[in-house]
């Protein structure tokens, strides 16, 4: 019974993330194009959660469907003249067939392995537990050094970002003005 | 229970509707958008993977956390880049960025 | 926290002197009117934090350790510890100048050098695909800010914006594969996937040959290898001189570090399947790096050409993996550093003098300053693997070891591609002792920091190709990490 609830709602979800996917590239409008996005991200959250991954899960909505999605729509709004011509780039025909052949190919590589799953008993026995305290611990823990270049990196990214949009200063900035 | 292979296919066909719309699209924002797509198929299969495979069951989802902080990072850095070339030249598209030869 | 593992920080000194730098020279570029501190001390800030972190990397010489299962601290760790802390030394000294003149943000971007760094040795020193990612990206994303730096260049920002877009999907594909090979292996250790391969991987032929396609084009991309270069010539434009000097020496020796530490270790028991794939990018990347760089009219470009196709060398040496071309690489990356810097140290000099980047620009240089046409000649000659330079020893050294694993046509194909490459590095010897200077023809003196820098290079050029026996020794000890 629960079952049938979690086929019916992966299938619902993949519908919906692949849907949304495929929308994004077909529309021309660019904000039409975020909403899309956030459409698939939040199918892709959805299919955490069938996967028992509620931390990822809420993860992805918060950053992806949340701040990634406001930081784009702040920049198409800062290039109005961008947002006019958004026609496809002379790749579009040898895209599709080469992303066709990139799907059989990933896909076929899907199928041909003998994953090694585990067993029946093994997956029912962990049952739904939340992960969010287990992987706090990992991140602290055992991912310390990873946590903490990727918060250095995150820093910088900050930091690149001001850097970038920031207006040049003008000539002589720095050593004229200096006591 | 759902098969696995059935995460994997999902997860092949957003990688390649995100390949084709790098391929396809002119916009910067366009191209930027369909790497994010890309890159959800990754987090796709590394949370299915390590629900399926692994024994603890965490580690493809701590790489997943990772992947999802640095594509954060990345669209970030990626919009100002964006941002500084409109200020240049009034455009986001890629085929407008020629002074340089491919 | 798990009590098993091993939290020693003191075994990551020199990256957290390297991070701290980076972050007080920003705080001191930041706060410079209220600290009264000159831009000009900010240089010399990173300098003094770099030589110390290279330093203090010399403590953990002979010692084989981890951190908490992420990184390995051992004597390979320690020869990229040390050049990569050199290599920044070497940058600012021989570039201050021209960073004060064309650089927009400079406290920015003496940390942006700063965090690459730490990012670079993260590679080389990694023990786990998780912490290898995220390095990549350090190093990635520093490189991204730091090519749209260049002060009144539109080429800039447009460079950086192909940069990090294609960067932006070498990355997903780099990630498909290593989740890919997570799935196979069940683990993100190197160990054990190492052990998961040499246990046998008949049940995933597809998904094992697509996960290496992914993981070797991913990586090519970075090391920017053809097919997968076409960034390299635009950033190398776009970006500010010793930008282009980073991307062509830091950011090519990690990924050499980070191909020999994943292929030679982990990936060795499946090396049938990714063999074949890693000779076809060599050989493609030698031809293809130097046959275009024939054509080019740009210093910058002639040597992005010119660092794909030793790139091409490097990954040869990778496709025939041994212990003993696995020293040989060792020691031809650290002679291509050293000769790498020379020739950028001679022309961020010269630049600085004429603003001319094209090679005609570097007409008379014999006349106008006949030392600092001596050096690039020396430097050109030597990435072309001209006797007397450390070119031809490292690279007969290398050629050598990869025919002797069996891979005599690729040493073949080496050894053409380096004749063809003597043709264009011939081009700019030619513009500066043939040609009379174009406008201004008096003598000129480089300032004294250009001097040392390139003075210093010049004599390692030398010395290296003569006595190559000590450099050779520390390649073997490192290499010795990697194999025991």
């Amino acid at each position: 019974m629960e079952s049938t609830g979690v086929a019916v709602a992966f299938w619902l979800l993949s519908a919906l993330t692949v849907g949304g996917a495929l929308l994004v590239l077909l529309s021309r409008n660019l904000l039409h194009a975020l909403v899309f996005l956030v459409v698939a991200f939040l199918g892709t959250a959805g299919l955490f959660l069938t996967l028992s991954a509620d931390f990822i899960a809420v993860a992805q909505i918060l950053i992806y469907a949340g701040a990634i999605a406001v930081l784009i729509v702040f920049a198409i709004m800062l290039t109005p003249l961008a947002s006019r011509d958004n026609a496809n780039s002379l790749y579009a025909v040898p895209g599709i067939l080469l992303g066709l052949a990139v799907a059989a190919l990933v896909a076929f590589a899907a199928l041909d392995g003998g994953w090694p799953e585990l067993a029946g008993e093994a997956l029912a026995e962990r049952g739904f537990s939340s992960t969010v305290a287990a992987i706090g611990e990992l991140l602290l823990g055992r991912y310390v050094l990873a946590f903490e270049v990727a918060s250095v990196l995150l820093l910088f990214a900050l930091v690149g970002a001001i850097v970038l949009v920031r207006e040049e200063p003008p000539a002589g900035d720095g050593e004229g003005r200096e006591p | 229970m759902i098969p696995l292979e059935n995460f994997l296919l999902l997860s092949a066909a957003l990688f390649a509707i995100g390949f084709y719309g790098v391929l396809a699209r002119r916009s910067a924002i366009l191209i930027l958008m369909s790497v994010e797509l890309m890159l959800a198929a990754v987090s796709i299969n590394l949370v299915a993977f390590a629900a399926y495979l692994d024994a603890d069951g965490l580690t493809g989802m701590i790489f997943a956390i990772f992947v999802i902080t640095v594509a954060a990072a990345e669209v970030g850095l990626a919009l100002g880049i964006v941002l500084r070339l409109y200020r240049e030249r009034r455009t986001a598209n890629v085929d407008a960025a020629d002074e340089l030869k491919w | 926290m798990n009590p098993d593992l091993n939290y020693e920080y003191a075994l990551l000194l020199p990256e957290f002197i390297l991070a701290a730098t980076a972050a007080l020279v920003l705080f001191a570029d930041a706060f410079r009117q209220e600290l009264r501190v000159s831009r000009r001390l900010l240089p010399w800030l990173a300098v003094l934090g770099a030589l110390v972190a290279g330093v203090v990397s010399l403590a953990y010489l002979d010692r084989s350790d981890d951190f908490a299962e992420l990184l390995t601290i051992d004597d390979f760790t320690t020869f990229f510890r040390v050049l990569f802390a050199a290599i920044v030394v070497v940058l600012i000294l021989g570039s201050h100048e021209f960073v004060e003149r064309h650089v927009r943000h400079v406290g920015e971007f003496y940390a942006l050098l700063l965090l690459a760094t730490v990012g670079a040795i993260f590679m080389s020193a990694a023990r786990e695909l998780i912490t290898a990612y995220i390095a990549i990206e350090l190093l990635s994303f520093s490189l991204y800010v730091a090519v749209s730096l260049t002060l009144g260049d539109r080429r800039s920002g447009e460079a950086s914006l192909k940069y990090v877009l294609l960067g932006g999907v070498a990355s997903a594909m780099l990630l498909y594969g290593l989740s890919l090979l997570y799935g196979i292996a069940g683990s993100t250790q190197y160990a054990e996937i190492g052990a998961a391969f040499a246990a046998g991987t008949a049940d995933f032929e597809w998904a094992l040959v697509l996960s290496l396609a992914l993981l070797i084009g991913g990586l090519g991309f970075k090391a920017s290898a053809v097919p997968f270069h076409m960034w390299t010539p635009d950033a190398y434009e776009g970006a500010p001189l010793p930008i282009t000097a980073f991307l062509s020496a830091t950011s090519k020796a990690a990924i050499v570090a980070l191909l020999l530490r994943v292929f030679g270790g982990p990936l060795l028991p499946a090396i049938d399947e990714w063999q074949w794939m890693m000779a076809t990018l060599a050989v493609l990347t030698m031809a293809f790096g130097n046959l275009i760089a024939l054509q080019q009219s740009n210093i910058k470009r002639l040597l992005a050409y010119s660092s794909i196709g030793q790139v091409g060398y490097m990954l040869m040496a990778v496709t025939a993996i041994s212990f003993e071309t696995s020293s040989a690489l060792l020691l031809h990356v650290a002679g291509y550093l050293v000769t790498n810097l020379a020739v950028f140290a001679a022309v961020i000099a010269v630049h600085n003098r004429t603003g001319d980047e094209r090679i005609a620009g570097f007409r008379g240089l014999a006349e106008t300053q006949p030392y600092l046409a001596l050096v690039l000649t020396a430097g050109l000659f030597s990435l072309a693997g001209m006797p007397l330079f450390a070119g031809f020893a490292t690279k007969f050294i290398l050629f050598q070891a990869v025919a002797s694993e069996g891979f005599l046509w690729l040493s073949v194909v080496a050894v053409i591609a380096s004749t063809v490459s003597l043709y264009y590095y011939l081009q700019v010897i030619r513009q500066m002792y043939l040609y009379p200077p174009d406008g201004d023809a008096a003598r000129w003196r480089p300032s004294f920091t250009a001097l040392a820098t390139t003075g210093g290079l010049l004599l390692g050029v030398v010395f290296i190709g003569l006595y190559a026996g000590p450099l050779f020794r520390l390649a073997d000890g490192a290499a010795t990490a990697l194999f025991v």
